[in-house]
């Protein structure tokens, strides 16, 4: 009886991890999936300033007409790297580097590095190699 | 939507440090995780399981954990939704969510006002009265893992 409920228990769990470990929906906005491999540049200007609440620090920025959405690091990591709520000022002009999303018409893109007056925060530095400058 | 994100807790929530909503999430999924393992052992004896142990044994620290978790999960989860509120409006898995919940809820008060539930500490339940716990049970097992399930998805939509 021992035995055969742990092997149920054993059978339960390699399930879970199974499913858990399965990969999600290229949607997710939680990892790079949703996002075109290629890294891309915009130059645009600042309609909203950085924002550091929520699983991710966000701006916005308007780039020929269009308001991007631009996913940042997660708070602490995007503190970090010096880009913080009063370090950009609304109206300025700055270069993003990033990946966008799969989807154009969300005009959302995952964000590895910003340039502001020749500063460059760069919120995900392990991506850094992939940046051309 | 909007007045909950412009809520002192909204505010709190954004201005009050880069971990606050990681701490937060922490706490909500601490909350979820006392509920749903709770309620997942109740259920499953109400629907046949482990009948050698007695319910009147399960049904009192099962109840007041899930019922922790849920006040748990309940307060830390208006605080991720008051962030920002407004960006959840159309999002198809917020609106599984809380009905998921709503119609758990209802249940747990159906469960707790049925005459089996009361008679279950004082004597043996029949058959019919197995069974119709036995409905209600896998009703919340419905409604509970739906919850779960569809408030996870929210991030990813």
């Amino acid at each position: 009886m021992a035995i055969q409920l742990t092997r149920g228990a054993l059978g339960a769990m390699v399930c879970a991890a199974t499913l858990a470990l399965s990969p999600l929906p290229a949607a997710a906005h939680h990892g790079w999936g949703g996002n075109v491999d290629q890294v891309s540049e915009m130059t645009g200007m600042v309609v909203e300033g950085v924002k550091l609440a929520g699983p991710h620090g966000t701006m916005k920025i308007n780039v020929d007409g269009h308001v991007w959405d631009l996913t940042l690091a997660p708070p602490f990591r995007t503190s970090s790297a010096g880009l913080k709520p009063d370090t950009i000022p609304v109206g300025a002009m700055v270069i993003v580097r990033g990946q966008k999303n799969r989807d154009a018409s969300r005009y959302e893109m995952k964000t590895i590095q910003v340039e502001y007056e020749g500063r460059h925060f760069t919120v995900y530095p392990e991506r850094e190699a992939s940046l051309k400058h | 939507m909007a007045w909950l994100e412009g809520s002192a807790l909204g505010h709190a929530m954004r201005d009050s440090g880069v971990w606050t909503y990681g701490i937060v999430n922490l706490t909500h999924i601490l909350g979820v995780a006392i509920l749903f393992g709770a309620i997942v052992i109740l259920d499953l004896r109400l629907l046949g399981l482990w009948k050698q142990v007695p319910l009147a044994a399960l049904s009192k620290p099962i109840v007041s954990m899930a019922a922790i978790g849920f006040v748990v999960a309940a307060i830390s989860g208006s605080g991720l939704l008051a962030t920002k509120a407004t960006e959840y409006v159309g999002n198809p898995f917020l609106y599984i969510k809380f009905p998921a919940i709503a119609l758990g809820l209802i249940n747990v008060l159906l469960i707790h006002r049925s005459r089996a539930w009361k008679a279950h500490r004082a004597r043996d339940l029949t058959v019919r009265e197995q069974s119709q716990l036995a409905a209600m049970g896998g009703t919340s097992l419905v409604c509970w893992l739906t919850a779960l399930s569809a408030g996870r998805m929210i991030g990813y939509w």
